[in-house]
C-alpha cells in the first residue's frame, strides 16, 4: 500500500510544478461555475423546481465539478502511448500491479487539479449557499462513503474501458463514449431529478448514476437514512463486478500484447 | 493563381482524409462516439429547457437551434484549424514549424495546410445539422429563400469568428514554449456561454460577448432574428446583420495578431 501512496505523492508533486496551469485551471473553473450560477439563477431565482432551489443546485454543480476533476483520466490513451513507445514492457516488469500503478498516478495528478479548481468556487459558494442546504452529520458521513465509492467506481470504469486499448490500438474515441454516457446516465450536466420518468429509470440499470449523482443526493439529504442501503450496495456491486471482469480482460490482454521494440 | 491555390488545398485535404480513414474502424467508432457525447449534451439541454418550460423565453427547440448553430460553426472552423491550433506548440518545440518559414507561401497558410485537416468534425457537423433541421421543423418554422440565405451567411460568419478564435489563441504558442492553455480557455470555457441565451447573463458579460470576444454574434444574434426573439435591452436590432462584417474583422485581426506573434518568434533550434 505504501508504494502506491508514494506514487500518488510523486505524481501530485510533478503536476504542481506548472504554475501557469494552476492559474488557468482556477480561471477556467471560476468561469464555468459563473455560467452555471447565472443559468440557475435565471431558471430558479428564489423559487424551487422538483423540490430543488438555487442554493442546492450550486452544491450540485460544486460537488460534480470536484468529483469529476478527481476521477478524470484517460487510461486508454496512457496504454496506447506506452504501447507505441514500448515503455509498457518496463511498466509490466515492475513488481507492482499495473492497475494500481496507473490509477495511483492519475489520482495524484487529479488531487492537485481538484484542489486548484475547487478553491475559487468554494470561496464564491460561501456567499451564495444557504446554511440549511448543508447536510447533518449522518448524511455527511453517508455522503463521504458514497462519494468514495463513486470515485473508485469511476476509476474502475475508466480502467476497464482503457483496457480495450490493447485490442484497438488507436483509441482516442473511447473517452467520447464514456463522457457521453456519464453526462446522460450519470446526470453530471443536468440532475436526474429533472429527467422524464422513463429516462430516469433507465439510469438505474447502469453504474453511472452512482458516481456523482447518488453521493449528491446524500449531501442534499434527498436520500433518507432508511433508504441509504441500496445506493451504497449497488455501487459496491458494480465495483466488484467490474473488478472481476477487468481481471479476465487483463489476462487476455497480456496474451494479445505485442510490443514492437520501442 | 487561384487555380494553383485550389489544387494545393485539395491535395492537402486528400492526404488528411486518407490519413484519418486509414484506420477505418477507429474513424467510424470515433464518429459514433462523438455523436453519443454531443447527443448527450443536446438531450440534457433539451430536458432542462422543457422541464422549466423556457430559459429566458427560449423553449427547448429554440435552445437546440441556438446550440446547434454554435456547434456547426465551431466544427467548420475546427475542420481546418483544430490540428493547426492545438498542434502549434508541439511543432514549435520539435522544430517542425521552421519548415513553414521556408516555403514559397505565407507561413500561416503553410502551417495550416501542413497540420492536416481534422476530418472527424464530420460527426459534429452531421449531428448539428440534424438537430438544427429537426428543431426548426418542430417549431413549424416557415422557411423562405431570404431565411435560407440568412442562415448560410450566419453559419459562415460564425465559422469565421471561430476560425479567428483558433488562430488568435494559437498565437500564444510563440511566447510560451510549453503547452498553450489559452486555446482550451477560449474554445471551451468562454464558448460555453453561447450554449444559453445571452439574456441570462449580466450586462457586462453581454457586452464582452458582443463586442470584445464576439461569440454571441456567432449564434445568439442570428438565432434571435431567425426565431423573432427580442434582443436583450440596450442592443440595437440591426446587430444580427453585422455578423458577416464582425466575422471578417475578427478573422483579419487574428491573422494580423498571428503574424505579429511570428515576428517575435525565436526558433527553439531543435
Amino acid at each position: 500500500m505504501k508504494k502506491y501512496l508514494i506514487i500518488i505523492q510523486k505524481s501530485l508533486k510533478s503536476e504542481s510544478a506548472y504554475h501557469s496551469a494552476a492559474i488557468t485551471g482556477m480561471t477556467s473553473s471560476l468561469l464555468t461555475y459563473l455560467i452555471q450560477i447565472f443559468l440557475w439563477h435565471a431558471l430558479l431565482g428564489a423559487g424551487t423546481q422538483n423540490h430543488t432551489n438555487f442554493s442546492e443546485m450550486l452544491i450540485y454543480v460544486l460537488v460534480n465539478t470536484v468529483m469529476i476533476e478527481l476521477t478524470k483520466g484517460n487510461v486508454a490513451n496512457m496504454i496506447e502511448a506506452s504501447m507505441i513507445d514500448g515503455s509498457i514492457s518496463v511498466e509490466l516488469l515492475r513488481p507492482i500491479s499495473y492497475k494500481l500503478f496507473t490509477l495511483a498516478n492519475l489520482f495524484g495528478k487529479n488531487v492537485y487539479n481538484a484542489v486548484i479548481r475547487a478553491l475559487p468556487i468554494i470561496t464564491i459558494s460561501f456567499f451564495l449557499i444557504q446554511f440549511n442546504s448543508l447536510p447533518d452529520l449522518t448524511h455527511l458521513a453517508l455522503f463521504i462513503m458514497s462519494a468514495s465509492l463513486g470515485i473508485m467506481l469511476m476509476f474502475e470504469i475508466t480502467y476497464f474501458v482503457g483496457l480495450f486499448a490493447f485490442w484497438i490500438q488507436r483509441c482516442w474515441f473511447l473517452s467520447w463514449y464514456l463522457s457521453g454516457f456519464l453526462i446522460f446516465f450519470g446526470g453530471t450536466k443536468i440532475p436526474i431529478w429533472f429527467y422524464p420518468k422513463s429516462l430516469a429509470q433507465l439510469s438505474y440499470l447502469l453504474p453511472f448514476r452512482y458516481i456523482t449523482f447518488e453521493p449528491i443526493n446524500f449531501f442534499l439529504c434527498k436520500t433518507t437514512v432508511e433508504d441509504a442501503f441500496w445506493p451504497l450496495f449497488i455501487a459496491i456491486f458494480w465495483l466488484a463486478l467490474l473488478c472481476i471482469f477487468d481481471r479476465f480482460v487483463w489476462r487476455f490482454a497480456l496474451k494479445k500484447l505485442c510490443i514492437n521494440g520501442g | 493563381m487561384a487555380k494553383r491555390t485550389f489544387l494545393l488545398v485539395k491535395s492537402f485535404m486528400v492526404i488528411a482524409f486518407k490519413r484519418e480513414t486509414a484506420y477505418r474502424a477507429t474513424f467510424l467508432s470515433g464518429i459514433i462516439g462523438q455523436w453519443i457525447s454531443y447527443g448527450a449534451t443536446f438531450i440534457s439541454l433539451y430536458i432542462l429547457a422543457t422541464n422549466f418550460g423556457q430559459v429566458d423565453g427560449w423553449n427547448g427547440s429554440e435552445i437546440m437551434v441556438l446550440y446547434s448553430m454554435s456547434l456547426l460553426s465551431y466544427s467548420i472552423g475546427g475542420i481546418f484549424l483544430f490540428n493547426f491550433s492545438t498542434g502549434l506548440s508541439r511543432r514549435i518545440r520539435s522544430g517542425e514549424f521552421d519548415d513553414s518559414l521556408t516555403k514559397p507561401i505565407p507561413p500561416l497558410a503553410h502551417a495550416i495546410l501542413s497540420s492536416g485537416f481534422n476530418v472527424c468534425y464530420i460527426s459534429h457537423i452531421s449531428i448539428s445539422i440534424m438537430v438544427f433541421v429537426f428543431s426548426l421543423i418542430s417549431l413549424n418554422y416557415s422557411m423562405s429563400f431570404v431565411n435560407c440565405v440568412f442562415i448560410i451567411f450566419a453559419i459562415l460568419s460564425g465559422a469565421m469568428i471561430q476560425a479567428a478564435a483558433f488562430i488568435a489563441s494559437s498565437t500564444m504558442a510563440f511566447f510560451t514554449v510549453g503547452n498553450n492553455p489559452l486555446i482550451d480557455f477560449i474554445m471551451y470555457d468562454v464558448k460555453e456561454f453561447t450554449n444559453y441565451p445571452l439574456g441570462i447573463f449580466p450586462k457586462g458579460i453581454q457586452y464582452i460577448l458582443t463586442f470584445i470576444l464576439p461569440f454571441a454574434m456567432m449564434n445568439f444574434y442570428p438565432a434571435s432574428t431567425l426565431l423573432n426573439k427580442s434582443l436583450p435591452e440596450g442592443f440595437p436590432t440591426f446587430l444580427p446583420y453585422l455578423s458577416p462584417i464582425i466575422g471578417l474583422i475578427a478573422l483579419s485581426l487574428s491573422v494580423f495578431l498571428w503574424n505579429w506573434g511570428l515576428s517575435h518568434y525565436k526558433s527553439t533550434g531543435s
